[in-house]
């Protein structure tokens, strides 16, 4: 019975082992983009499903607006958005994950502040999304200004931006507002609907995606105050200077694209038959703009072909499209700086 | 003689009480007013429930629908199922790829299999199979769960757990049928079955030798797609985290339970803060500790992801309420037991594993299956730092476009789902402990 | 020859110690020890070091110092004054270990006295109402705790009234209200000579047990029985009301009243609050339930025949005679039961509840960083609290023990 006992420790032992090898992975001081290319896949992190932004199918496929930014940049790297593993992984550990090298990138609703961008070990690339809170009511509550809530009861989640940004505006106004937290986003609206509390607040995009699931959508009002300012943007670890440039200028592949006109459908007939000089450097025709990521000649043209330019991502997720939110993107801060928004990409030259 | 009454008394039948259904009423619902009364409100709370869930999850429940607004149509005060019902696959097996799913459903016929005959009768050498159950067939089903290259270490491993797999089944279908066991029939067979202890040893080594080597170079051949760890959820992702966690568990609450009851101090001491620390706190810290702190405690570069920082924490979890249940088993077992194997002269491990270990263990059998219904439950908690069990896809429902703000449906599902799994398992163990204690006042 | 004589003459003698080093028990023990202490020793030295190494290359900050910084969020619930931006993280800790501790303490005395009642329920000679009672336990126990806490927040919270329609619990006093934003009541607030009252009440319950104890003795002496219950009721009521009222009712009500939004006034539980403490009672009584059925089950036939061949009503020998030979059985069960409790309300994490878990744990580690700092401080507060609790177990054991001699 000694050596069955010594057997079953080591057994154990063993099994501990593989199980620790397993799960284990090595970092170096290789660079991002070769550990990625050697690994044969982007480990990109989202969070937990969040309408718009990254939500799961019956099918079990990850889609959303910051998971298309996880496919253009597997399409910029391998030319093909399917060499991706999409983690999520719950906000409290977010910064660690990317931190330790568990994910490559992060795609997730992270809002771009001066102390993330400087002392969690991480760089902010290009904003995606511009978001901002806001407050939703019901339209028979005859409140028609974030101001007339004066000692009003607003539902907010837990553990956020969002429960800072109404304490201080709480405090700024002097407008006693009583928070209730709550964990879960389902939770919260079934309360707020029931009357549990006489406000809702949220980033603006979840508060037009919970709208759009309410039985009744048209009785409730979104106030027009916006009380904080969220910049959303991937973010990649500090100190990889042509990881985040491979990051950042996905990103303007994806608006560029759509300043010039290339979208999914056009981009063959662009790269062919295109006499606009942007255009053809961007799309690898002309120039050798890719030796400076270290990518293909055709990055941009994978990025396009694969998942499609901003505005396609935003009209399907964040839109009127089959899974979107219903955020109208005119006159916002997310349409093309040409039509008076803030997306602007950089000149491809 | 003159008191002895001269009459047969009449015959009487038995009293009301004793035998017809009214008779039965009064006895069992109405035999006092308190009992009336009670009674009653039983009877109206019954009513009112199962009334209001009749309503609304069937009669007025939409089965099928493209999305939730599609429900909203159908019927504004009914159930929605029709979400739940699509995202069945991904309450069951989580985003593990479609085309694979076969492999999940494999890997549990697999292990019915493997300790079905654990459960027949006639069937020798129990323990043997239910040790192979849990130190072979884990790496089987993890690399049928797992896929990708396999390593010499793997090769060799799942080749071990198939010879085993195979040598069980025969092993069990001829216990069933002649009472006997794998190894007299192989000799049979071979027209060896009269030789020497050693020589028969010998014999069914070879051939189980040859079995590994024919095996080893079939299963070269045999690879399954690479599913990253990502991809498992659901119910699949419950069952393989307590799953590990309770066969864990079992030697590691051994070894910590002797060690809680050693005499030397240093060991006792370690067990015993060991044990203490983690049953004094909930789960949730020592997951949230496992997220956290984990990545900090190993050294730069070296990562562990989430799955396996997960399952490290239950294993830790569980291993320490294991070792309070093992305690408990021995300090039943009676001093007489210790005292006799000190007689025969075994030494420490030999009495624990000869003579107190397996009257321990037969008895907490019941516990440990407790402790399992216990851990199915508590493994919900993993989705509340973002892994995809089964709650954590229940949950994920109501954020899918079509099915926004759908989420009492998948709880109530859940719930019913859990409450068959381990209400069933709670019936089996109670009826173990009532085999057990009649087998022990025997 | 020789040879033999010498050994059996020596056989009689004690045969003398070998001391053979590596077969030593002593040397052995001893030597394992010293292995253990080095492997353990080594193990936490690694993960020290390699904790530090980590927090220095990724430049988190480390050190309690963050307790006396100021928070900037706030809290829905809390007992002890907070404000956001001023309040600080020591504070916030402190809130969220007062409210685990409150709302263990009220599950540990709901489940208790629900699983009492449950399990001599589950007992009853009524076929239904056991069959109920069973149902309840079996479809409470085998379903995650944290399914059911979800389940009472969203299925049983919402469905209550707005604030305007909030349930009046009595009944037309306006003194509770029952809404989905949680339950209001009345708060009495003291005024300057209810100090009297207290000192009666107080002197009340000193003059409860003088009595009891002279009864008792009475009735060893006489065997006359002295009606100690309802001597006790009056004396408790009749001498604070006295004084209460010769002082002049100095107490005030703060009434919760309906302004503007919300109700305002006397006090608040939240539905979160509610929630966890319902479906924290629920469940921990059907488990407790399942302690108390067996523990009367534990008492032999006999004592209940004896007790009642003697001429106790079935109610007096229940509670005179089986229920204290029971509670041997039921009480180390129920103290472990309530050490779950207190490590089961960590679950209020799920619902919003600002436990020490969600507050601490989540929010402030979301804000400050401080990871093992923050994680090590809540679980010494469990294990603080746990250990106190299974303290109160061995004393009982002691106790027991010394009354079965």
């Amino acid at each position: 019975m000694k050596s069955t006992s010594f057997i079953t420790s080591v057994a154990a032992a063993v099994a501990v082992a593989a199980v620790a090898l397993a799960g284990a992975t090595v970092a170096s001081a290789k660079t991002t983009l070769e550990i990625v290319k050697e690994r044969g896949h982007l480990r990109c992190q989202v969070g937990q499903p969040s309408p718009g932004f990254y939500n799961l199918d019956a099918n079990g496929e990850w889609y959303g607006s910051d998971v298309s930014i996880c496919q253009a940049v597997a399409a910029a790297i391998f030319g093909s958005k399917k060499k991706l593993e999409i983690q999520s992984v719950s906000s409290q550990v977010r910064f660690t994950a990317l931190a330790n090298g568990e994910s490559d990138l992060l795609s997730r609703t992270a809002t771009w502040t001066l102390l993330r961008d400087t002392q969690l070990g991480l760089d902010f690339t290009a904003v995606n999304f511009y978001d901002g809170q806001g407050f939703m009511v019901p339209k028979d509550s005859g409140i028609t200004s974030a101001h007339d809530l004066k000692g009003a009861t607003v539902c907010v989640l837990t553990g956020t931006t969002t429960e800072l940004n109404l304490a201080d505006f709480s405090r700024v106004n002097n407008l006693n507002i009583k928070p209730v937290t709550f964990e879960d986003q389902n939770v919260r609206n079934d309360t707020y609907l029931q009357g549990g509390c006489d406000a809702l607040t949220n980033d603006k995009s979840g508060l037009a995606s919970n709208k759009a699931a309410f039985p009744n959508p048209g009785d409730h009002i979104v106030l027009p105050e916006t009380i904080s300012k969220e910049p959303l943007a991937p973010a990649v670890r500090q100190g990889d200077a042509q990881w985040f440039d491979i990051v950042k200028w996905t990103v303007y592949a994806l608006v560029g694209a759509e300043e010039l006109g290339v979208n999914k459908g056009n981009v063959d007939d662009m790269r062919a038959n295109s006499t606009n000089a942007s255009v053809r450097r961007m799309l690898g025709v002309e120039g050798n703009l890719h030796d400076g990521l270290g990518l293909s000649k055709d990055w941009a043209y994978n990025i396009i072909k694969e998942v499609g330019n901003y505005g396609e991502i935003y009209a399907a997720y964040m839109g009127s499209g089959k899974l979107g939110i219903g955020i109208g993107r005119s006159g916002s801060a997310n349409a093309l700086w040409t039509k008076g928004g803030l997306m602007y990409s950089p000149p491809f030259r | 003689m003159s008191m002895a009454k001269a009459e047969k008394s009449v015959t009487r039948s038995a009293p009301l009480t004793e035998t017809s259904f009214i008779g039965w009423l009064h006895k069992n619902l109405f035999s006092s007013w308190v009992n009336a009364i009670l009674t009653f409100v039983s009877l109206y709370i019954i009513f009112v429930v199962i009334k209001s869930l009749w309503i609304w999850g069937v009669a007025e429940a939409v089965w099928v629908a493209e999305n939730r607004r599609e429900c909203f149509a159908i019927s504004k005060d009914g159930a929605c199922w029709a979400g739940v019902i699509i995202w069945l696959e991904n309450i069951f097996y989580g985003r593990y790829p479609r085309d694979e799913l076969w492999r999940v459903n494999l890997g549990g016929l697999l292990l019915i299999l493997w300790m079905a005959p654990l459960w027949l009768p006639r069937v020798k050498d129990k323990i043997f199979i239910g040790l192979s159950t849990v130190f072979l067939y884990p790496f089987l089903a993890g690399y049928l769960f797992a896929g990708g290259d396999k390593g010499i270490f793997m090769q060799l491993m799942v080749t071990g757990a198939i010879v085993c797999l195979v040598g069980n089944t025969v092993h069990a279908c001829i216990g069933v049928f002649s009472g006997g066991g794998l190894p007299e029939s192989l000799l049979g067979i071979l027209g060896r079955k009269d030789a020497s202890d050693a020589n028969q040893r010998n014999t069914l080594l070879a051939v189980l030798a040859i079995a590994f080597v024919l095996i080893y170079a079939l299963q070269i051949g045999w690879t399954v797609e690479a599913v990253p760890w990502t991809k498992w959820g659901g119910m699949f992702l419950t069952l393989v985290i307590s799953g590990i966690g309770i066969t864990s568990a079992l030697p590691g609450g051994i070894i910590l339970a002797l060690g809680r009851r050693s005499k030397l101090p240093v060991i006792r001491v370690l067990s015993t803060s060991f044990i203490e620390l983690f049953r004094s706190v909930p789960l949730i810290t020592v997951l949230f500790m496992a997220t956290t702190m984990f990545p900090l405690f190993m050294p730069e570069g070296f990562v562990l992801n989430k799955l396996v920082q997960v399952i490290i924490a239950v294993c830790l979890f569980s291993a320490c309420y294991m070792a309070e249940t093992v305690r408990a088993g021995l300090q039943a077992i009676p001093k007489g037991q210790y005292e006799a194997a000190h007689t025969i002269g075994l030494g420490y491990w030999g009495m624990m594993g000869l003579i107190v270990m397996p009257q321990a263990l037969k008895h907490m059998i019941p516990n440990i299956v407790g402790s399992f219904i216990g851990l199915l439950k508590d493994t919900t908690l993993v989705s509340i730092i973002g892994l995809f069990d089964i709650l954590g896809m229940l949950r994920s429902i109501s954020q899918d476009a079509p099915w926004r703000g759908l989420h009492k449906e998948p709880l109530i599902f859940g719930a019913v789902l859990f409450f068959i799994v381990c209400f069933i398992m709670s019936k089996y163990s109670r009826h173990l402990e009532v085999k057990l204690s009649a087998g022990a006042n025997r | 020859m020789a040879i033999r004589n010498s050994g059996e003459a020596s056989a009689r003698v004690k045969p003398k110690e070998k001391f053979d080093f590596f077969h030593d028990e002593r040397v052995r023990s001893v030597f394992y020890q010293i292995l253990t202490a080095c492997v353990v020793g080594w193990l936490a030295w690694y993960l020290i070091t390699n904790t530090a190494h980590n927090l220095e290359v990724r430049g988190m900050n480390t050190g309690f110092g963050f307790l006396s910084a100021t928070a900037g969020f706030d809290t829905d619930f809390k007992l002890i004054e907070y404000k956001p931006g001023i309040g600080t993280y020591g504070r916030i800790f402190l809130i969220g270990c007062i409210n685990t501790l409150l709302v263990s303490f009220l599950a540990i005395i709901a489940s208790t006295i629900l699983g009492f009642v449950v399990g001599v329920l589950r007992l009853s000679s009524n076929w239904l109402v056991a069959r109920l009672s069973l149902t309840y336990v079996e479809v409470v126990r085998n379903t995650p705790l944290l399914l059911q806490i979800i389940f009472w927040y969203v299925g049983v919270f919402a469905l209550l009234p707005r604030v305007k329609n909030s349930l009046d619990l009595s009944v037309g006093a306006e003194l509770v209200f029952l809404n989905n934003r949680g339950l209001y009541s009345a708060w009495p607030i003291p005024g300057d000579l209810f100090w009297m009252t207290s000192v009666a009440f107080v002197a009340a319950v000193i003059g409860v047990f003088i009595l009891r104890g002279w009864a008792h003795k009475r009735q060893d002496r006489t065997g006359q029985q002295f009606p100690i219950f309802s001597a006790s009721v009056a004396l408790l009521v009749v001498l604070p009301g006295a004084i209460y009222l010769l002082t002049g009712s100095p107490l005030d009500w703060d009434l919760p009243t309906l302004q503007g939004f919300n109700f305002a006034g006397g006090a608040s539980l939240p539905p979160a609050f509610l929630a966890l403490l319902i479906a924290l009672t629920f469940y921990h009584a059907a488990h407790l339930a399942e302690s108390v059925r067996a523990g009367i089950l534990s008492v032999s036939k006999g004592q209940t025949e004896a007790a009642l061949a003697i001429g106790l009503k079935p109610s007096r020998a229940m509670s005179l005679i089986i229920i204290p030979q029971a509670m041997r059985a039921i009480v180390p069960p129920m103290i472990s039961l309530w050490m779950n409790v207190v490590k089961n309300s960590s679950l209020a994490i799920a619902i919003g509840y600002s436990d020490v878990v969600a507050l601490f744990m989540q929010t402030a580690l979301n804000q400050a960083g401080y990871a093992v700092e923050m994680v090590g401080m809540t679980m010494a507060f469990y294990m603080f609290i746990s250990l106190s609790i299974s303290g109160l177990l061995n004393i009982y054991n002691k106790r027991v023990q010394l009354v079965e001699r």
